[in-house]
This record gives structure tokens, C-alpha cells and sequence, in this order.
């Protein structure tokens, strides 16, 4: 296997332009996350051919994709998303993956919503018992099931 | 290795551990072997109780084993569906990796050519299969409520019902007003603790395994059981060929994990995978052939739609496949415009990645609208499917392709697959009535996804069970035409597909299967 060729600036630049964050709103940037490392192995953890779909991102990429406008970048991912989705779709995937399992976006999402950082295990969640009263409509209505004759 | 069994079953999943646990209940002094090409999973060390949880969803628990790519998964050439192949190979099947879901088949779904002209009907009804529903219910452990007015009344069931969470009380809301049946769905889940199980602790991913065992699963309901009673297993082994002589099946050849090649000898063989796996080892017989194998493969198309409230209603809480369903629309109306029906189910939200890779939708926006969209979306969305009784095509089928073979030597099976017109006017219709539903429950956006792609969980039909050979693979008791000593089980000797899960009805045959052969091998 061929060694990828890369620079970092280009896949700190690519999961910025993917997940650019909401400075006012608190959401930091995937790329300024430093979450480079972690998306190349999750291209390969999550893909079996994850080292094939890096090394065509990285063709696919301009050599000078960190240094243009984000106008510029946008316009690229967009081009790369129509003729090459099977390569875009799997970047997407391995981008949300690094940024959406990191314990420091986690904490964002609790405090945003409420949602704990922890995993669902072992603790769950508490919700209300069923009540029974609310199927007193569909009770009243009768059996609509088709015996057969 | 044994080197000879009485009964050889192929495949530890959901009906094949039922069928071993009955029969070994019911017929003594008698060898009976299952080989299954999976492992054991340990449940209680789910990926839920870790912070990358939702990374196995994508991977290791993915539904799709090509995907998967798990040691025991075999490649399924899907190139020619548009619904790809969802199984888990392992010891408990694909009940490793489900939602729990756990209706029953409803006695108009055993005849619907008699009631509505297609397809055709089953050599046996309702009445047949409920004390065996009522077993395995005992065994799986089921949470709902008795009553549902769009099924026969049932027995009581082993669990109170779910509980719920304030996206199903929106739903229920929006169902009473309009006037539109619902209930708790029936689950596979224990909701109060057992001296084996703790109760469901509304956690979410029932997919990646329970690590309470509150959502049942095959290999926790029937193993030790099967085993207690004298079932022998062998585990990370497949069975490459059925070996025959004179109309009979012989023996089994069969390859373990370090690549060792068996034959163990038998007198009967009992299929129990899925309908994929079993058209692959039928084509490896010599002398055996049936123009009808193969054909007709119903996979319920499904469509899914979700609605988005303005409120954060943390619907990434309780089960995800189990809080209420809608049987409204399962019996046929023709002035719809289609026959047969669909039912509705709800589904929970999910946790952030899932959410954001679109759960079960397209992905959320790239780009400047991403966190937005995000915030807008997580925790604010319920589902509803569109699960559609599916016509058995005999354009829709699988192919086994004897030139090209998989790691383990095995043909490899291709999936044909389309919609049907009568399944497409239908699922247009319950799209639109999905989309009432959540206005009425006061969705503020809705979206669409009018076919889940990777959502060939019940692989059903390929080898029909009927009362004649001429247009049927397999006799009632799941016997094979032509070859009387191999016995199918998994859902592909099923000639229709109701509009709801299979597995309760899966297991209940497999129940029945096994007492029909205790009875007939114990009369000789």
C-alpha cells in the first residue's frame, strides 16, 4: 500500500468547510477541533475500502484547497458531492462520526439540549408508565380486524 | 466434530432455536445438532454501555453484512435490489440486532388470495398458529396489552406495556383526533425485572444488543433451554453442501473457522437461516431441483416518515422501534386504490451521529446551515413507518450464481428485487396518510424517504409452503417436494407476507414444524 499523500491543512480545511460550527451559538469548527487524525481512522475503520476512498479524496482535491476562499471550498465539496458521491458521502460519514462521538462536542450537545454526554448504558432513562386511559377511543370504536370466513 | 446426528439444524437464529428447544422437548433418545455459522454474542457487553456506541451502528451492528463485513457475514450480491439484504449472523440471528417489534400475523393474512384475489393462501391459519404464538410469547417474554381491537383477542401478555415518551403521546394525540386505531406495540421486552432479565431502562438502541437482556433475543430465550433439554451446538462453522443420495439428504459438509472440512451424517436437515442462505444450500444438491425456487422474495418496502416539532421532545429516549402502531390501514379498502394493506409504526429519535447522518432520512446539511439544522433536528423528530405487505413476484427473486464463490467456497446469491405497481400505489397512500397523522399531531416540518433502503430485515417467500407440489417448494409442515427428509423453517416457506414483523409468526411455525416432526418420527 502506497502511502497516503496529504497535508493536514487540506483535511483540517475539508472538515471545516464540512462542519464549519456557529461561532455565535457556541458549535466549534470540526477542523479547528483538530479532529484530522481521528477522521482518517474512522475512514478506515468505518469503510473497507477506506484507504482507496482516501487516497481519491485527496485526488480529487486541489492541491491549494486549504489556501482558496470558502466560497471557493464550498463550490468544490459541492462538485465533489455530484460527480464522485460514493467518495463525498463516505468523508461525510467518517467527518460526523469524528465530530459527533468527540467528548467535547458531546458536552456542547448536553448543554444545548439537555441530552447527557455519557452513553446510554447503564443508567437509561426515566419516562412515564403507559396510561391506559388513552386507548378509551379506540376501545369505544369496537374490533375493526377481517375474520375470514 | 460429530460425525453423525439424527437432526442436523442449520442456523441458531430465531427459528431454529425455538424449533431445536421443541423438539428435543418432544422426542427423546434422538441426536440433535445445530451448526451456525456465527459466534455468541455478549449481550452484556453492548456497545451501549460505550461512548462510540453509535460507530457500531455504522459498522460491527450495521444491518447490511456488506457493510458488516463481521467474520461469520457472507457478500450478497444486492446490485439488482433496491432494497438491500439486512440479516446478523451469530448465535440468536438477527433478534441480536432488532427492535423487538413483536405483532402477531392477523387471520386475514393467512388467506389472501381467498379474500382478495393475490398471492396465495397459506396451508394453515391463525387458529392454527395462536397456542403456538402463546408458547413462544412465554418464552420471549412480550410487553404490550391484550385487547388490540385490530387483532382476535389474545392472551394476556408477560409484560405491562412500554412506557411512554412525549413524541408518543403527541402521536397518540394526533391519532384520537383523528379517529384512527392505535396501540402499544407488542415487544419482545421485559419492562419489569425477571430473575433473568432487568427491566427495560428506555435507553434507546436495541439494535446493538441488551445489555439488561430486557429486549429478548433467541439465543437468551431458547439456548439454554434447547440445551438442557440435549440440543448440541457448534458455533463459527458454516455448511458449505448438501450431500444426497436418492432423493434423500445424507449428510452435511461443513467448514469450520480454521478452514477444516467436515461431513457430519444425518437423518433429517432443517433449514432455519434466512431465505437467502437457504436457496444457497439447496442449489449445492445435485439431484434436486424446483422451478419455483427462488421466486417470489417479499421484503416489506418500507417508507419512512418523520416529523419535526418545535419543541425538543428528547425522542431519543425509550426503545426505538417499540412505542405505538396503526393497523388503520392493514385490511384492504379497494376504492384506495390498492389491495391488501400497510401498517404504521412509530419510531424514537436517535442519538446525535445517527441524527446527523440523516437516521432515518437523508443526512443533515454540510456546510454553514449544518449546526442549525442540527438544533432543529435532534431530539425533536418522531418516525413513522410505512411498512407494506408486500405481493410475492415472481420477477422478484434469488438468484444463486454457482461460478462466483465467497470466501468460504459458498455460491454467492443475487437479490432481484423491484416494487411491485400494487406496492407502489400503496405506499403512496400510507405516505400520505403518515404525513395526516403527524400534522395532526402537530409536526411543524415534515420529511419524506419513500423507500428505507437498508431495510431488508424479513426476507420472506423463495420457497412457499402450499398443499401441492405443483405450485408450491415446501409441503405445511415445512417439508421439501421432492427431497421428504429436509425440513425449511425460516421465513422463505412463507407465500405471503402480511403487513407486519414476522418473527412471532416465524417462531410459532417453527414451534408447530417441531411438534409435527416429533410426532411423526416418534409414530415410526
Amino acid at each position: 500500500m502506497t502511502p497516503l499523500k496529504y497535508s493536514d491543512e487540506t483535511v483540517c480545511a475539508l472538515l471545516d468547510c464540512l462542519i464549519p460550527g456557529e461561532a455565535s451559538s457556541g458549535w466549534p469548527a470540526a477542523g479547528q477541533m483538530g479532529l484530522g487524525n481521528r477522521f482518517i481512522e474512522l475512514m478506515r475503520l468505518l469503510h473497507r475500502d477506506g484507504d482507496q476512498l482516501l487516497q481519491s479524496l485527496f485526488n480529487v482535491l486541489p492541491d491549494d484547497f486549504a489556501d482558496a476562499t470558502a466560497e471557493t471550498q464550498v463550490a468544490c465539496l459541492a462538485a465533489i458531492e455530484k460527480t464522485c458521491p460514493t467518495i463525498f458521502d463516505a468523508t461525510l460519514k467518517a467527518c460526523y462520526s469524528a465530530y459527533y462521538t468527540n467528548p467535547e462536542v458531546r458536552e456542547i450537545i448536553e448543554a444545548k439540549t439537555g441530552y447527557e454526554a455519557r452513553p446510554p448504558q447503564p443508567q437509561g432513562y426515566p419516562l412515564e408508565p403507559f396510561d391506559e386511559s388513552l386507548l378509551d377511543p379506540v376501545r369505544a370504536r369496537g374490533p375493526i380486524w377481517r375474520p375470514v370466513p | 466434530m460429530p460425525k453423525a446426528a439424527d437432526i442436523v439444524i442449520v442456523g441458531a437464529g430465531a427459528s431454529g432455536l425455538a424449533f431445536a428447544w421443541r423438539l428435543a422437548t418432544g422426542l427423546k433418545n434422538c441426536r440433535i445438532l445445530i451448526v451456525e455459522r456465527g459466534g455468541y454474542v455478549n449481550q452484556r457487553a453492548a456497545p451501549s454501555l460505550t461512548p462510540e456506541w453509535e460507530l457500531a451502528l455504522q459498522k460491527s451492528f450495521h444491518a447490511n453484512p456488506n457493510i458488516r463485513c463481521n467474520d461469520a457475514d457472507y457478500p450478497v450480491d444486492d446490485t439488482q435490489s433496491v432494497i438491500k439484504p439486512a440479516f446478523f449472523n451469530a448465535i440468536g440471528g438477527s433478534t441480536i440486532r432488532w427492535g423487538a417489534h413483536f405483532p402477531r400475523f392477523r387471520p386475514s393474512d393467512f388467506y389472501p388470495h381467498k379474500l382478495d384475489g393475490v398471492a396465495a393462501d397459506w396451508p394453515m391459519g391463525y387458529d392454527d398458529l395462536v397456542a403456538y404464538m402463546d408458547i413462544n410469547d412465554q418464552m420471549m417474554g412480550v410487553s404490550g396489552l391484550a385487547g388490540d381491537t385490530a387483532n382476535p383477542p389474545r392472551s394476556p401478555r408477560q409484560y405491562p406495556p412500554l412506557a411512554s415518551c412525549e413524541g408518543s403521546k403527541r402521536l397518540i394525540q394526533g391519532a384520537n383526533q383523528l379517529g384512527w386505531h392505535w396501540w402499544p406495540a407488542d415487544a419482545a421486552i421485559a419492562t419489569t425485572d425477571s430473575t433473568t432479565r432487568r427491566a427495560c431502562n428506555n435507553c434507546g438502541p436495541c439494535g446493538i444488543g441488551c445489555p439488561r437482556h430486557a429486549r429478548a433475543s433467541a439465543d437468551n430465550a431458547y439456548l439454554a433451554a434447547a440445551q438442557h433439554a440435549g440440543v448440541e451446538l457448534i458455533q463459527h462453522t458454516v455448511v458449505t453442501r448438501i450431500l444426497t443420495s436418492t432423493g434423500q439428504a445424507k449428510a452435511i459438509e461443513i467448514r469450520t473457522q480454521n478452514g477444516e472440512k467436515f461431513v457430519i451424517d444425518l437423518e433429517h436437515l432443517v433449514l432455519a437461516g434466512n431465505a437467502i442462505s437457504t436457496n444457497v444450500l439447496l442449489s449445492s444438491m445435485n439431484d434436486w431441483n424446483n422451478p419455483l425456487l427462488g421466486k417470489g422474495l417479499m421484503l416489506h418496502p418500507t417508507a419512512i416518515v418523520t416529523g419535526f416539532f418545535r419543541d425538543n421532545l428528547k425522542s431519543y429516549t425509550g426503545p426505538f422501534a417499540t412505542s405505538i402502531v396503526s393497523q388503520q390501514f392493514c385490511e384492504t379498502e379497494r376504492k384506495r386504490g390498492f389491495v391488501r394493506g400497510f401498517q404504521l409504526q412509530a419510531l424514537r429519535g436517535q442519538g446525535p451521529l445517527t441524527t446527523a447522518l440523516g437516521g432515518y432520512g437523508n443526512p443533515i446539511a454540510w456546510g454553514r446551515s449544518h449546526a442549525k439544522g442540527f438544533s432543529q433536528t435532534f431530539g425533536h423528530g418522531m418516525s413513522l413507518t410505512v411498512t407494506c405487505e408486500d405481493l410475492p413476484e415472481p420477477v422478484n427473486r434469488i438468484e444463486v450464481n454457482k461460478e462466483k464463490l465467497d470466501h468460504f467456497g459458498m455460491p454467492i446469491a443475487k437479490m432481484h428485487y423491484r416494487l411491485g405497481s400494487n406496492t407502489e400505489r400503496m405506499k403512496k397512500y400510507g405516505i400520505e396518510r403518515a404525513q395526516q397523522w403527524l400534522r395532526a399531531a402537530g409536526a411543524q416540518k415534515i420529511s419524506v424517504n419513500p423507500l428505507s433502503k437498508q431495510a431488508g430485515f424479513h426476507l420472506m417467500g423463495t420457497a412457499p409452503m402450499g398443499v401441492s407440489a405443483r405450485d408450491s417448494v415446501t409441503a405445511p409442515d415445512g417439508r421439501l417436494y421432492g427431497v421428504a427428509n429436509i425440513t425449511i423453517i425460516d421465513a422463505s416457506v412463507f407465500p405471503s407476507s402480511s403487513p407486519v414483523n414476522p418473527t412471532s409468526t416465524l417462531q410459532a411455525i417453527a414451534l408447530r414444524a417441531a411438534d409435527l416432526m416429533a410426532r411423526r418420527l416418534s409414530a415410526q
